[in-house]
């Protein structure tokens, strides 16, 4: 071998030289997170990225089974049933003052059906795109992100579901009608405002997701404690002694929060009023848990494709 | 002399060899590189030495049927500077730590030790060929050229070209797991390669492809070394190292046992896997 091709042996550098020939050149170092407003910035500079995600995804989901997406509104409409038959006629004494158990059920079931879709999708979300992030450098809120997106874009004909049954359930015996009403218009900005926050959520859940395959298993119990603890299906206000300590905290935790202002949308309960704070408090929460997800997944931006 | 059956490849399909050129500035920089797994539940009563403290016992509780935690340490030590324009070859037998070494650059683990500095964020062709195995190619393309950091507009424009560099003809339409494992790699690399990457790490993607594929794809690396990209090439095919690289990194048990010229490293790596007589494979356990 005479020739020498592109010969490049470099000799062995020390840690200190390899640093300093690494700032000379401008290289960054892998494996470490980058600054928050970087992130940030990056995260929105492929907006169109989550968009295509989420749409891919979608189409995706459609062709497994023969009712495809339709089971998206099926489920809930379905569940809404199960707990009506219990709680709207058996246990008819769970919600006090209500004129109409069964549209309250339904618009509780529905809305918390929107809230765990999210919730879900969020913490499978690194494992189902493993492949893809393993072969791409690119902000991985990018993940979680679009599959919360995915779930919100279904939130349309869930509520106009949600909307048709509650109507339907004022033909039942002794409840009373649910009629259209203005405030219906409100209900895309109540979605909005439940889909930052789910999405919140799911950056937790994701990033729990990720390394912890255990909380899975856990995830089933975490979320029938919430809609259960959250008056999915009775009324917290009408069964919690006003004098115990822990009725606030039920009162005003996120998604009770969420099912009390979907309910006062709808407007049909004079005992659900809509009110300013009802909005305020809702958007406070969603803001909130949304920054504080996004936080939390960022802390853990360089481990997420390892194993 | 060296040139016995490869195979894998027609060496005469190939150029001779990779065209000269001058080295660029640094583009990745690995300084003392130790990546250790650690794996969980290893059979107990194996015969390698494992540690068992009381914690570690404690957290096997829950699972009866595996050990405590082995660890393998898969690449120990690696150094070395890689620059703009050249495409470098990674030798060594099966569980040397090529692989590893490759994922550890592209940021998906962490050091164990030592660090590693990149001019850009590396694209990494594994086997694993899909991105979403389940969407067609034409979607793959798109989710692929976003996450490389183009904009919608720009891949729908480039699309066009990705589909015929891969050649996948009315495939592109199909669900990517309806692919065989060529035609899935064609596309990963086409995609990979819509943008002319910085630095390009290939790990045995390219050996599923057939010779016309080869041709292209070596083409295209030559290109992209003409535009001053870094290509890691690893592969077990000696012939297509020959053809393709400028320079050659030979790890063995995760060690760098040479750093150099193609055919000096080739030819003792070759000389090597001849001479040995068992086939003993994997990291040096502790
Ligand atoms: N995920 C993992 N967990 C634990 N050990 C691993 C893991 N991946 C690889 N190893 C170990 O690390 C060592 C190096 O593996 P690596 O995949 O880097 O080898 P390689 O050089 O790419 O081999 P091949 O030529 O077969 O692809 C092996 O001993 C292997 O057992
Ligand atoms: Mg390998």
């Amino acid at each position: 071998m005479n020739q020498q091709h592109g010969r490049a042996v470099t000799q062995r550098l020390t840690s200190h030289e390899a640093a300093e020939l690494a700032a000379a050149h401008g290289l960054h170092e892998m494996g470490v997170r980058p600054p928050l407003g970087r992130y940030v910035k990056s995260v929105w500079g492929r907006r169109s990225f989550i968009w295509n995600l989420s749409a891919s995804r979608a189409y995706a989901r459609n062709q497994g089974s023969y009712l495809g997406q339709a089971w998206t509104v099926l489920k809930p409409v379905l569940d809404a049933a199960t707990f009506v038959i219990i709680f709207g006629f058996i246990f008819h004494t769970s919600a006090p003052g209500i004129d109409n158990r069964a549209a309250f059920i339904v618009i509780g079931t529905f809305t918390y059906a929107l809230f765990q879709s999210s919730v879900m999708g969020g913490i499978g979300s690194v494992p189902a795109n493993l492949q893809l992030i393993r072969s791409h450098q690119f902000p991985r809120a990018v993940v979680p992100l679009s599959t919360a997106l995915t779930e919100t874009m279904l939130f349309g004909p869930v509520m106009v579901a949600m909307l048709a049954v509650a109507m339907l359930t004022g033909f039942l015996p002794g409840m009373a009608p649910v009629v259209p009403d203005w405030s219906w218009l409100l209900l895309p900005f109540a979605a909005l405002l439940l889909a930052i926050f789910s999405s919140g959520l799911g950056l937790v859940f994701a990033r729990l997701g990720a390394r912890t395959p255990d909380i899975a298993n856990v995830l089933p119990f975490l979320l029938s404690l919430g809609r259960y603890g959250s008056g999915v299906m009775f009324s917290i206000a009408g069964m919690v002694g006003t004098d115990s300590w822990f009725r606030p905290l039920l009162l005003h935790q996120p998604v009770a929060v969420f099912l009390e202002l979907f309910r006062s949308v709808i407007g049909n309960e004079p005992l659900i009023p809509m009110t300013p704070n009802l909005w305020l408090e809702a958007t406070a929460w969603a803001v909130g848990v949304f920054a504080v997800g996004f936080l939390f997944f960022w802390g853990a931006e360089e481990t997420y494709g390892r194993d | 002399m060296t040139e016995d059956i490869d195979f894998e490849i027609d060496a005469e399909d190939l150029p001779q060899r990779a065209g000269e050129r001058t080295l660029g500035s640094p583009s990745v920089i690995v300084d003392d590189l130790h990546i250790t797994y650690r794996v969980f539940g290893g059979r107990r009563g194996g015969t390698t030495q494992t540690k068992t403290s009381l914690l570690n016992r404690a957290i096997n509780l829950g699972r009866p049927d595996s050990g405590p935690i082995t660890e393998v340490p898969a690449v120990r030590g690696v150094s070395f500077v890689a620059h703009h324009g050249e495409t470098i070859g990674i030798v060594g037998t099966n569980g040397s730590g090529k692989s590893t070494l490759l994922r550890a650059v592209a940021g998906l683990l962490p050091p164990t030790k030592g660090r590693v500095f990149v001019s850009a964020e590396p694209a990494l062709l594994g086997v694993n060929a899909a991105l979403l195995p389940r969407l067609s190619g034409e979607r793959n393309i798109m989710v692929g050229g976003l996450a490389l950091g183009l904009n919608a507009k720009e891949v729908r424009e480039r699309t066009q070209d990705v589909a015929s560099f891969a050649e996948l003809g009315d495939f592109l339409y199909l669900p990517m797991n309806a692919y065989s494992s060529g035609m899935a790699s064609r596309l990963r690399f086409a995609i990979s390669t819509i943008t002319t990457p910085k630095i390009l790490m290939i790990d045995e993607a390219l050996a599923t492809g057939d010779a016309s594929f080869r041709k292209k794809s070596t083409a295209r690396i030559e290109q992209i070394r003409d535009q001053a990209g870094t290509v890691f090439f690893v592969s077990h095919s000696l012939g297509s190292v020959r053809a393709m690289c400028t320079r050659v990194l030979w790890i063995d048990k995760g060690v760098l046992v040479a750093d150099g010229d193609v055919d000096e490293v080739c030819d003792a790596y070759h000389e090597f896997v001849q001479g040995r007589k068992d086939a003993s494979s994997g990291a040096k356990l502790r």
